[in-house]
């Protein structure tokens, strides 16, 4: 299958700062792909550039095997609302679903409605009085109802307590598993995501320092857990990647497969 | 073609930003206006020069339609081309709308004796002259310079900020000045007044259509390389 995403050594540089500093990267489609990162890591810079709300200062960026600057054919298969998304002064939640729905021609308006009835979201409130909660479902309920072929979640959990994440999580997989597309998740907690990636980006001051199958991932490192002394003496010469003692137990994390022998 | 229709939609997706209140506006004005007229002591005729509020609320939309809608468009993958044609067409269906509601009512301003108090709000003096159509010319072309011109400043704060703002905005008062200088200078001010003079209502529309596609061609070509 061919990439959905192709980009060829990007640089974005601001005035005295790079945000992106040689990305290279290929993402077959039909995935749900974690962009994972610190705060500031270039997660958002990367995406709107992806999707031609920013641009490279240079190297090359291709979605669906096509340049998306000003390409309806392309961006009309993307949706990227960023975690900083503005909208319209006057307008209120409803009045940007129904924006979304004349442009999306996927849109699901009945998965929509679902989604702000689970959310609790209050569709005729203005949109500038809503909490960040608030704020970040609206952009998840377009997201998600789009229906988009590559559609991008920008840390969509910004201000939703837990029960609201997890219920976004959910409709996630729930929906994909039923329209299957490529979903490029942004996101710093880990954690949370973890169970419904596919595939992991990890992006670091600009650069992608990993960019693998999740399968692949959950392989390459192993925890072993005993006392600290026999626990030092078995790692021997690994690759550390993180150490919790507790008092004369250690757990210490490396990277690297275990052999037969050593299990 | 049906996105650029579809961003028209979206623009009026709430219709009192565009169609509200520049008519709660007219109304307001051309009241207060009435009233005004009715306690003046005077029996010549009473001119008002409130048919401008509107004109200058679609300065404040320009800045508007762009600032708050074009990064919500962005997020919805309208391309920067379909976004700039999609809103200056809406506008210039607005402003049209706008020129005929004020052509009919300054066809009953007329009729009615100045809204039976001998004032005068549409049907001003030098714009009335002649038939309708130099006044609608007139006031069409009006509308739409005031919307680009905040079009176009907003879009040059989206993409250079303040900066850009303060950058453009010296330099055009740069050209005024020197422009002046000239004109002193060369003792021309006679001339210029002979040429203000000289103007029709066509003419001056003519200007403005020139302005107006001038700022339309500026804000294109800012645009495209804004980001929201």
């Amino acid at each position: 299958m061919s990439s959905v995403i192709e980009t060829h050594d990007l640089i974005k540089t601001y005035r005295d700062s790079t945000a992106l500093d040689g990305v290279t990267l290929s993402l077959e489609p039909g995935k749900i792909c974690g962009l994972l990162g610190r705060n500031g890591a270039g997660k958002t810079t990367l995406m709107s550039i992806l999707t031609a709300q920013g641009f490279q200062t240079s190297g090359s960026v291709a979605v669906f095997g096509e340049s998306p600057y000003e390409n309806e054919r392309v961006l009309n298969r993307i949706c990227f609302i960023s975690e900083s998304q503005k909208y319209p002064d006057a307008f209120t939640p409803r009045h940007a679903f129904r924006s979304a729905a004349l442009f999306f021609s996927n849109w699901d308006q009945s998965l929509a409605d679902r989604l702000v009835e689970e959310f609790q979201l209050p569709v005729k409130r203005s949109i500038k009085k809503l909490s960040r909660g608030q704020l970040s479902a609206v952009g998840v309920i377009i997201g998600l109802a789009s229906r988009a072929e590559l559609t991008f979640f920008d840390e969509p959990y910004l201000g939703l307590d837990a029960v609201a994440r997890q219920l976004f999580y959910d409709r996630l997989v729930e929906d994909y598993a039923l329209h299957p597309r490529t979903v490029v998740l942004s996101s710093h907690l880990i954690d949370e995501v973890a169970n419904l990636l596919e595939h992991v980006i990890v992006i670091d001051n600009g650069r992608i320092i990993m960019n693998d199958d999740a399968e692949s991932i959950r392989g390459s490192a192993f925890t072993v857990v005993g006392s600290a002394t026999v626990v030092k003496i078995f790692l021997a010469n690994r690759e550390i990647l993180h150490t919790d003692n507790f008092a004369s137990l250690a757990s210490v994390t490396v990277l690297g497969v275990l052999t037969p022998a050593e299990k | 073609m049906s996105r650029v229709v579809n961003v028209m939609r979206m623009q009026l997706m709430n219709r009192w930003t565009f169609i509200g209140i520049p008519l709660a506006i007219l109304v307001s004005v051309l009241g207060m206006s009435w009233v005004i007229w009715s306690f003046i002591p005077y029996d010549g005729v009473k001119y008002s020069g409130g048919s401008q509020a509107p004109m200058w609320y679609f300065l404040a939309l320009g800045i508007q339609s762009l600032t708050m809608t074009f990064p919500f468009s962005q997020g919805l993958s309208i391309s920067r081309k379909a976004f700039f044609l999609g809103t200056v067409s809406l506008f210039a269906i607005i402003a049209l709308a706008m020129t005929a509601i004020y052509y009919v009512l300054s066809l009953i301003e007329t009729a009615t004796n100045g809204w039976g108090v001998n004032g005068r709000f549409f049907a001003l003096e030098w714009i009335a002259e002649g038939s309708g159509f130099p006044m609608m010319a007139f006031y069409f072309t009006a509308m739409m310079v005031l919307f680009l011109i905040g079009f176009w400043a907003a879009t040059i704060y989206m993409r250079w900020q303040t900066t850009g703002l303060l950058i453009t905005g010296i330099g055009t008062g740069l050209i005024l000045v020197g422009l002046l200088f000239y004109t002193t200078r060369q003792d021309l001010w006679n001339q210029v007044g002979q040429f203000l003079g000289n103007q029709t209502q066509l003419s001056v529309a003519g200007w403005f259509a020139v302005v107006g596609l001038a700022l339309a061609g500026g804000s294109y070509l800012t645009l495209r390389r804004a980001v929201p």
